[in-house]
């Protein structure tokens, strides 16, 4: 048995000095008639060996990213995660702790967590940082409960549809057994339009949700759309995406009041989509409102600078039913890695990387339109991601051709819009070359379903 | 020995024109930055982070890690968060390119292998469980109580009945009522015995037609198995309601009794508890839920299932509540999970379950000398022990117990929880220690209590920071450094 370390004599004398006769004796208390009375159905146990060798036989049935070459974006990006942060992230001291709730046995994780905190404020040009929520999408979903308690508007919450399908699915499954409607936005062009958002916010609305850049890679007009939900009342929810922020106005620039991402893009592999981080930043006059841990500076007895969590009167742990969230466990482990890929980056990495993710997206986007079958649905700037419209109505054969050469090439988008089934998003970070882009472009150009759709 | 200098913040470490990162030059044809986006959307300057050297990351964290208590290097009988070794060959697992480097919209034909472990993980879960259905989508515990309840929410709405309760003991985790409230049911809270068990009495009193869900933890926070299980679930039945199992206390069960033959209708895991997952300094968690049949198509989506010989993600599933997050779930801590259970298979999760019994029994049997447990001489899992008698007589508080048991090396017990013992002191050892380790914690507890309450008052004294002000970071609050 792996990780028992009670030889049989141990087990023997703690029987003993337990007063039991025996193992099964100590289950005693759970009735008869409610215990298992036959070995769980599940397969034998593996050694460590065996383990590996089933792990590489699953292995050997992906196809991973670093065999393929990766334009899939949609919330979870192919970004380079340097050494530095797998090195800092795999100290166990750190992954092997708790929650730092006993502040000095834990100053080195709220320390971080600290610097994770004061990062996220910089980034986002925000008051206060929380200390992670799960991921993007139920970060987004906090951030209008906490819209709709702090202005007590319990009537509706605008989200237009260039917001991530499942940033808006994740929306309304928090809001069904509560009265909070979810107003969509139509966004034909790709972005919110003005006029249509200012007649959809009223008084009864808490919040609008925008994401910059968008769903779709487009760069939204943030100060107008700030501007417009302000004259409401209601409060301008950012859903950024971290990177951006070396090259785009920060959420507290144009005005958000709660800014939210999916942190992952900092120094966290793709994962399938997670264990992932979920920032969320706000308003200083909303911290009470906040959901999640938070670490703050203080002194100990001795008058030394030191960390501890705070504000805990928000928390369920304090505040049972009343507290502002039920969340416990966040993604610690991914804020410290964030923190360490801030740290590394610094500014002009930022800067840079976000301008190489602009330029090569911005070149992508040039050489497919140069084919006659390609145009951008949405022709607005964009950012690191656009959407391409296939004239000739083939998304799903060219996806799968371009598969055969060796590229996930896109994101089909007619699984959640209908209208855009001619349609895929593509997006293009550091890391992809010159050469993978051109040859992506080349196996799209020369792609069989041409062929197939001239016969 | 110490290094005030490397643990400065990052931003006191900063110069500015320092760098780490070198980023490959530009290799397509370079445009203006105003040329490709509009300039009111263009940030004069990167945002402030600061600048340093790439030694003076590592040297920074590296030394910040060394600051910390954690399982790989201290006992941690943080009760109610199960902290087992977490076996490094999950680590290793789950940094396999072929499992961190995929994404989540890959074509399935792509994702063959780990659709399939996340299938078996289905499978697996629900065989544990005694459930019929499982969803993997929630990211920890307190996420898997809501999307359950809100499972149950769909379930009632599609039966056009309009039930608004949640019924919480008392002695539940803050997550069940927290859940409870945001989930839109209002959560009621039913008093437990001085036994620690479930008031029947209260029971009949709150339960009516209304009831949505009774949410029992069970073994419970006390680490107690509760003995009326199945009359509160015959009760609860009866009106029509379902109960939720709150599975953080699942370690103490594995293989012995399953939820779905005590009366569940629905139950989290905690995976980053029972099957190794590490903690991770705070997160991440998963909070895999099982379900009953009836239950099973109101479940997030999607779930993966097989056709033919393929396995796909099926998101046809009309009665879902939808999602509770974006893409599939905590998918690296359910494969930490998969290998756990993997390498134990039926009878090593037994094992696990019996030994953590076991282990807890004991150190019972050594504490209960020490500090009164009121609630039994046998537990399940963990115990907790109370530290009112010695408030009484020498003015020494859990608090002061928990703060001079890291002088030791011992991580402190989980303290105040749960609030129905005065001074509590919840202890769960886990299978993975040894009865020397049990011993000598034992020891010094006892040590401890034999000390000059002054000293403890002023415990921890090792430590490079002793009782830090709480009060003032609440009053005036520093939350990030200052720019
Ligand atoms: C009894 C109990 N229930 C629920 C939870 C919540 O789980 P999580 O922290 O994974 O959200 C915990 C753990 O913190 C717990 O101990």
């Amino acid at each position: 048995m792996p990780y028992l370390y009670n030889t049989p004599e141990d087990q023997r004398a703690m029987l003993e000095a337990i007063g039991a006769g025996s193992i099964d004796e100590l289950f005693d208390p759970i009735p008869a008639y409610l215990q298992l009375d036959r070995p769980l159905n599940l397969p034998p146990a593996l050694s460590e060996m065996e383990l590996d060798q089933q792990l590489r036989l699953l292995a050997s049935r992906n196809r991973h990213a670093g065999e393929l070459v990766c334009f899939l974006g949609g919330g979870c990006y192919d970004h380079f995660v340097p050494a530095v942060v797998d090195t800092i992230g795999s100290r166990s001291e750190f992954y092997t702790s708790y929650t730092p709730y006993q502040a000095e046995a834990s100053q080195g994780n709220l320390q971080a967590v600290f610097e994770y905190q004061s990062l996220i404020t910089r980034l986002t040009g925000m008051d206060i940082s929380n200390a992670s929520l799960y991921d993007g999408a139920s970060a987004a979903a906090e951030a209008v409960l906490m819209a709709t308690s702090s202005t007590r508007r319990f009537g509706k919450v605008v989200v237009p549809e260039c917001l991530h399908p499942e940033y808006r699915s994740t929306i309304a499954t928090y809001l069904e057994n509560l009265e909070t409607e979810v107003v969509t936005l139509e966004t034909p062009t790709g972005v919110v339009d003005p006029d249509l958002l200012a007649a959809a916010v009223d008084e009864e609305v808490a919040a609008v949700v925008l994401q910059q850049p968008n769903f779709f890679g487009c760069v939204e007009d943030a100060y107008r759309v700030a501007e417009i939900t302000a004259a409401a009342g209601s409060l301008l929810i950012s859903v950024f995406d971290p990177l951006s922020l070396g090259i785009l106005r920060r959420p507290g620039d144009y005005g958000a009041n709660i800014a939210v991402a999916e942190g992952h893009t900092l120094g966290t592999p793709m994962s399938y989509g997670g264990p992932f981080l979920g920032i969320m930043a706000c308003d200083k006059s909303l911290v009470r409102r906040m959901p999640g841990r938070i670490a703050g500076k203080t002194v100990d007895r001795r008058g030394n600078d030191c960390y501890v969590l705070t504000m805990q009167t928000r928390e369920q742990h304090i505040r049972r039913e009343k507290a502002t969230s039920n969340v416990c466990t966040n993604q610690g482990l991914f804020a410290l890695r964030a923190t360490a890929y801030l740290a590394q980056l610094g500014p002009q990495g930022l800067r840079e990387t976000a301008n190489l993710c602009l330029q090569k997206s911005h070149y992508a986007a040039e050489q497919l339109c140069k084919l006659d079958r390609f145009s951008l649905a949405f022709p607005v700037p964009t950012f690191k991601e656009f959407v391409i419209r296939d004239a000739e109505n083939q998304v799903a054969e060219l996806l799968s051709s371009a598969l055969d050469n060796g590229f996930l090439a896109g994101i089909p988008l007619g699984q959640w819009y209908p209208q855009l089934a001619d349609c895929f998003l593509v997006a293009v970070t550091e890391k992809r070359t010159k050469a993978e882009i051109d040859s992506l472009v080349h196996s799209l150009a020369n792609s069989e379903t041409k062929v197939t759709a001239e016969v | 020995m110490k290094n005030t200098r490397d643990t400065q913040t990052i931003f006191e470490l900063s110069r500015s024109g320092r760098r780490a990162a070198r980023l490959p030059a530009c290799d397509v044809p370079e445009h203006n930055v105003a040329d490709l986006l509009p300039a009111a959307s263009i940030a004069a300057t990167p945002p402030a982070l600061p600048e340093l050297s790439e030694p003076a990351v590592i040297r920074h964290f590296v030394n910040l890690s060394t600051q910390n208590m954690s399982v790989d290097t201290h006992f941690y009988p943080l009760g109610s968060c199960t902290m087992k070794y977490n076996p490094k060959r999950n680590e290793r697992a789950a940094a396999m390119p072929a499992f961190a480097d995929l994404h989540p919209y890959q074509p399935a034909e792509t994702l063959q292998g780990m659709l399939q472990m996340l299938y078996e993980m289905q499978e697996m879960l629900q065989e544990i469980s005694g459930l019929e259905a499982c969803s993997l989508q929630p990211a920890a515990g307190a996420h898997g109580e809501l999307a359950a309840l809100l499972v149950a929410a769909a379930y009632f709405r599609d039966l056009g009945e309009s039930r608004t309760k949640v019924l919480v003991p008392d002695n539940a985790h803050g997550t069940n009522p927290a859940s409870a409230a945001m989930g839109g049911f209002d959560a009621v809270t039913l008093k437990t015995t001085a036994d620690g068990f479930v008031d029947l009495d209260d029971l009949e009193t709150k339960l009516d037609e209304h009831v949505a869900v009774l949410m029992i933890t069970n073994p419970s926070t006390l680490g107690l198995f509760e003995p009326n299980m199945q009359v509160i679930a015959d009760r609860v039945h009866k009106v029509g309601g379902l109960i939720y199992l709150d599975g953080a206390n699942m370690n103490a069960i594995l293989g012995v009794a399953r939820p779905g033959d005590f009366g569940a209708d629905m139950q989290h895991y905690n995976p980053h508890k029972t099957f190794s997952g590490p903690h991770g300094g705070g997160g991440p968690g998963a909070g895999p839920i099982c379900v009953t049949e009836k239950l099973a198509p109101y479940l997030p989506t999607p779930i993966v299932k097989t056709l033919g010989d393929q396995f796909v993600l099926d998101y046809d599933r009309p009665k879902t509540i939808g999602r509770v997050r974006a893409f599939f779930g905590n998918v690296g801590v359910l494969l930490r999970a998969y290998a756990y259970i993997r390498t134990h298979g039926p009878d090593g999760l037994r094992r696990v379950s019996e030994n953590a019994v076991l282990n807890a029994n004991y150190l019972l049997s050594r504490v209960k000398h020490i500090l009164p447990v009121p609630q039994g001489h046998r537990c399940m899992h963990e115990f907790v022990a109370s530290a009112s008698d010695l408030r009484r007589d020498k003015k020494i508080s859990a608090m002061d117990l928990a703060k001079r048991l890291l002088d030791f090396g011992y991580h402190a017990p989980t303290v105040y929880f749960p609030l129905t013992v005065p001074e509590a002191m919840m202890i769960e050892p886990t299978e993975t220690e040894s009865k020397e380790t049990l011993d000598a914690f034992a020891e010094t507890l006892f040590r401890i209590t034999e000390e000059d309450a002054d000293l403890l008052h002023d415990a921890p004294h090792t430590t490079a920071v002793s009782r830090p002000d709480e009060v003032r970071a609440a009053r005036q609050p520093v939350l990030s450094y200052p720019e």
